[in-house]
């Protein structure tokens, strides 16, 4: 690519930037299907089959619907997980974004262009500047030393090799690696290796960072770690993620908001407490239960109405309180706490509704409720 | 060397070295008897043995035969007419045959032009830069190599025919190599391309080089163009394979994050995808370069001259010391190129530890310079050494070679004598060669020749659909059919029962070998480097010490054969006992199982595709050198082949290597299991 070209491309990038902060989501995905088989293209658009579970689809047509009919929206700035157990489509899901996989069907738009009718130079470019990739085998060349894979990026948008190295000796660096720049990939730890492919995917300076699975080959410990940094680096330049995983605990401490996947289709969108608190269906009760779920959900969920000798008594506690933390409250202060927001006392929680959310039975209730019920239905 | 180490090494670099074994049928004689294969196979043996004695000849019936002598004189004929004439020459084969010679010329005169010193110095260079340069002792080693290696082609008299041979080797190395890496992207790069030429590559690795020489020398004649363009079919296959076998194997995931940051198909592939292979291109490197040796080695007897001219002569002349002296000079020739390769393997896989970090930067750069600093000197020595002196004489000074080869010849003589029939009780080597020969070998030939051919066609079709597929048995018997119509079954049977013998003397010895050898770290640390050279030796110079030993004849032959395929059947059974799962082992032992009952019940069968693969390994080399046997004294179909190349008789000679090629493939298919079809390609 020239060099003026190259300018142009990214002075769109920033334009297009400014232009979807203020309109709307990163990623626009509508109705999309990713169908494998024979006459896949067939499937999305005959309502005789697209009712059909996996394997009666399989058997009817010969073919498998990874995705189906997914619809979601990536917003400027989040982490948006996409979760599900192996064979449930999310990888197909996330390589479809960029076309790494081809959709079969629905639309595709990345801060309101279409994606879908993209030319050729028209992804690459999305594929070289706006959105760049983790993968969970880390998927570096071994002949490369760790400086020159995280500048290979660069050097596919045909950087200049002194530009490029800087770069990504700064790259290096923000992930932690200094004074590695000159090894090979073969002689880094798996954490190491996977923190190259973080910075490779750095170095471009996308605007969205798309993780496929990218912890699931490592120790727990270090796993611990790598979420961190990518907390860290979330905090740090708030870029927009997209982060697949099929740890439910990874989902819930990264995730401003999780996309549950089963058998190619989102069974359930929302906030990590909206799915603790609020499964869909079975599958995803099934799913959450093992969850603490004072870790996960707020007073807002678990507070009652005040009566009205408790307007001005006990302490005050923010609505997104983590209940972990309202018990801790309300068991050192010996009585029920207030759930203040903006000054205005909007209910209590008191033991026996902390003990309810600990014990599970809070979710019946929230049925009962209006409130909670709207929230869930995002 | 050559086809064994393909699959084998290829394999290794697939990693696919363990392989679930197959279901063990029900063991015993028992269990032998319940499958209907074998109940076949001991009906058709007895209608054999009953057909043999009914019948008084089992040749292949004349009336099934077809005259293909008087077509192939035509073609011949024509060949012969038109080689100034026919366009297909003009403008195709013409142009090839002046390129070569041409090429081959300039290599030699470039040679020439540096003059022996030049040559040394450049060669030592290149070598120790290649192994990865600096003061390391790896490096150095390599280049002290090299230099032992050139100043003994001085030394030993032979310093003219070894620069015939190089210049040769540089020419169809590089040409093999690029035609290779071709062949290997279409075949890595496209499914249509891979169907296409897998079973090409599976063909050529079977057939026996000596085959196509002779229609090679009609259409280009006698000299470098038909030893060049044999050279290149014959070491071009390897690069290719292993080039598509690199870029099959490569990481996927290094591939998809390439496209992930938006690499198009070139950026992927000369970053990507060939840097990926590169392991896998070395070795195919490596392959080539040790298979064009053999063959440049081998084509002396189409012209190619050279070394390999020296050893053909020195043959014919019977004159085993000259034979001898230039056998030794073409091995160096071979293991300085197995190591110099192999030493850039290394460097690929363990590079010097980077040079930019801090501290040791003094040290480095010191390094460096020393480096440069020697470059210098060769260069500078070199060309002084052209301009001036002793040193400056084109070929190496005459004052400082050594005439080894005539007292070598005595010596030997007196020894060999003195082996042959003079030791006392055991007898000697003459003696033992002359009771195989007529204790073995001709009850084995007249039986097979005596054996009526529908028997042997019916025979040969169980033993395939037993041991491999239905498929693998029309085969056979359609190899085996080409053979009878040709009329050459007669002399085919002579061939195959010396492969037979020759075969089962490997296996025998191999296993034994291989056993000992994966039981014993001892002992495999010890014949592991012989093993090595022996992998690396052009087939032809095995034929040298064992005519010193035994004479011309068919034992030379097969003992030829058989040294020449035993390293590949050690070393495969050897590997294959040792992969053995531990946890097995660990099994066995744990029950309190002996050595004996652990080898027998538990190594034995779970290696068994390691086995029936060095058995079809074992088949196919010692065919390979069963036919070179011609040239010392083997007679049938290799005798044959030499005839037709003597006297350029297409009749004769082609008839006879399609023969070859046709036992080449009924052997592989007879000996290639369900099993080993997977492991022999590697890609699977």
């Amino acid at each position: 690519m020239s060099e003026t070209a190259e300018a142009t491309a990214t002075a769109d990038n920033k334009n297009a930037d400014e232009h979807g902060a203020q309109t709307g989501p990163v990623f626009s995905v509508r109705n999309l299907w990713k169908v494998f088989g024979p006459k896949a293209d067939r499937v999305p658009g005959d309502p005789g089959v697209t009712g059909l579970s996996q394997a009666e689809l399989r058997e009817k047509t010969g073919c498998t619907a990874a995705v189906r009919d997914v619809s979601f929206d990536v917003h400027k700035g989040e982490v948006f997980v996409v979760m599900g157990l192996s064979g449930s489509g999310k990888s197909t899901l996330v390589r479809c974004l960029t076309r790494l996989i081809e959709p079969t069907a629905g639309t595709l738009e990345f801060n309101g262009e279409d994606v879908i009718s993209m030319g050729k130079d028209a992804l690459r470019r999305l594929r070289r500047h706006r959105a760049s990739m983790v993968f969970q085998n880390f998927g570096l060349l071994p002949h490369r030393s760790v400086l020159d894979n995280v500048a290979y990026g660069l050097e596919i948008q045909g950087v200049a090799k002194a530009e490029r190295r800087e770069r990504a000796a700064e790259m290096v660096a923000k992930v932690g690696l200094e004074g590695l720049g000159d090894r090979r990939p073969g002689q880094l730890s798996g954490g190491q290796q996977q923190r190259v492919g973080l910075a490779r995917a750095l170095a471009v300076d996308p605007e969205v960072l798309l993780f496929d699975e990218p912890f699931s080959a490592l120790d727990p410990l270090i796993r611990r770690d790598m979420q961190e940094e990518v907390i860290r680096l979330h905090r740090e330049e708030g870029r927009t993620m997209v982060f697949i995983t099929h740890d439910l605990s990874e989902a819930l401490r990264l995730g401003d908001r999780i996309a549950l996947m089963r058998d190619g289709e989102v069974v359930q969108l929302g906030t990590p407490e909206e799915i603790v608190a609020n499964p869909a269906d079975d599958y995803v009760r099934d799913f959450v239960r093992d969850v603490p779920r004072e870790q996960v959900i707020s007073v807002r969920r678990a507070m009652r109405k005040a009566e009205a000798t408790e307007q001005e008594t006990g302490a005050a506690l923010a609505p997104d309180t983590l209940v972990a933390d309202a018990i801790e409250t309300v068991a050192r202060s010996g009585e029920s706490c207030r759930v203040v927001e903006n000054g205005r006392t909007i209910g209590v929680v008191d033991d026996a509704r902390l003990l309810s959310v600990v014990a599970g039975l809070d979710t019946a209730q929230d049925d009962g409720d209006g409130e909670p019920k709207e929230v869930a239905a995002v | 060397m050559s086809t064994t180490t393909l699959p084998q090494r290829g394999k290794e670099a697939a990693g696919t070295a363990t392989q679930a074994p197959e279901a063990t049928p029900p063991g015993g004689v028992r269990g032998l008897l319940a499958r209907p294969a074998f109940m076949g196979f001991l009906v058709v043996v007895v209608a054999l043995v009953v057909g043999a004695v009914a019948a008084d000849s089992g040749t292949w019936p004349k009336a099934l035969t077809f005259d293909v002598k008087g077509p192939l004189d035509d073609v011949s004929n024509w060949l012969t007419d038109n080689r100034a004439k026919s366009p297909l020459f003009l403008y195709f084969l013409l142009h090839i045959s002046n390129w070569s010679e041409g090429g081959v010329d300039y290599v030699f005169t470039f040679l020439n032009s540096l003059g022996w010193l030049g040559v040394t110095a450049l060669a030592t260079a290149v070598s120790w830069y290649v192994a990865g340069a600096g003061l390391r002792m790896r490096s150095l080693r390599i280049a002290l190599l090299t230099l032992c290696t050139f100043a003994a082609f001085g030394v030993l008299g032979l310093w003219d025919y070894a620069m015939a041979t190089l210049a040769l080797m540089v020419l169809a190395v590089a040409v093999s190599a690029v035609i290779g890496v071709l062949l290997g992207l279409v075949a890595g790069l496209s499914d249509r391309g891979e169907r296409v030429l897998r079973p090409v590559f599976d063909t050529m690795q079977v057939m026996p080089a000596f085959a196509y020489l002779l229609p090679l020398v009609l259409i280009f004649g006698i000299g470098s163009p038909a030893a060049l363009v044999s050279t290149v079919i014959y070491a071009a296959p390897p690069m290719a394979r292993l080039t598509a076998l690199g870029l099959r194997g490569a990481d996927a995931a290094a591939l998809e994050a390439s496209r992930s940051l938006g690499a198009g198909a070139w950026q992927r592939l000369w970053t990507a995808r060939l840097p990926l292979a590169r392991r896998e291109m070395l070795l195919g490197l490596n392959q080539t370069i040790m298979m064009a040796l053999s063959m440049v080695v081998m084509a002396s007897v189409i012209g190619s001259g050279g070394l390999g001219d020296k050893i053909y002569q020195a043959l014919s002349k019977d004159n085993v010391g000259m034979a001898l002296v230039a056998g030794v000079c073409i091995v160096l020739i071979a293991i300085w190129l197995d190591r110099v390769t192999a030493a850039a393997g290394d460097q690929l896989e363990a590079p010097a530890a980077p040079a930019r970090v801090g501290g040791d930067t003094g040290a480095v750069s010191l390094e460096k310079a020393i480096g440069w600093l020697a470059w210098g000197a060769f260069v500078a020595f070199g060309a002084l050494g052209a301009l001036f002196g002793p040193i400056g004489e084109r070929s190496w000074p005459i004052d400082w070679t050594t005439t080894v080869s005539a007292p070598l010849t005595e010596g030997i003589e007196s020894f060999t004598g003195a082996i042959s029939d003079g030791v006392p009780v055991l007898g000697g080597t003459d003696v033992w060669a002359a009771h195989f020969t007529s204790w073995v070998l001709n009850p084995m030939r007249e039986a097979m020749q005596a054996a009526p051919w529908w028997g042997v066609l019916l025979l040969v079709a169980v033993i395939a659909w037993m041991v491999g597929s239905w498929r693998a048995g029309l085969t056979s018997i359609l190899s085996l059919s080409v053979i009878g119509v040709l009329g050459l079954w007669h002399k085919s049977m002579d061939t195959l029962s010396q492969v037979i013998v020759s075969v089962l003397c490997t296996l025998v010895v191999g296993v034994l070998i291989g056993i000992v050898a994966a039981r014993s770290r001892w002992v495999m640390r010890l014949i592991r480097p012989v093993l090595d050279v022996m992998q690396t030796m052009p087939q032809f110079v095995y034929l040298v010490p064992v005519v010193a030993l035994v004479g011309v004849g068919r034992p030379a032959a097969i003992l030829a054969a058989v040294v020449y395929a035993l390293p590949a059947v050690i070393r495969i059974t050897a590997q294959g006992l040792r992969s053995v799962d531990p946890a097995a082992m660990e099994a066995s032992r744990s029950l309190g199982g002996t050595a004996w009952q652990q080898l027998r019940q538990v190594q034995l069968p779970l290696a068994r595709p390691s086995l029936m693969l060095a058995c079809n390994q074992g088949v196919v080399l010692v065919l390979a050198i069963v036919v070179i046997g011609g040239l010392v004294g083997g007679g049938a179909l290799g005798y044959d082949v030499v005839y037709g190349l003597q006297k350029s008789d297409l009749g004769v000679g082609l008839s006879a290597g399609v023969a070859i090629v046709c036992l080449g493939l009924m052997l592989d298919r007879l000996t290639q299991s369900a099993g080993s079809t997977g492991k022999r390609g590697g890609t699977k």
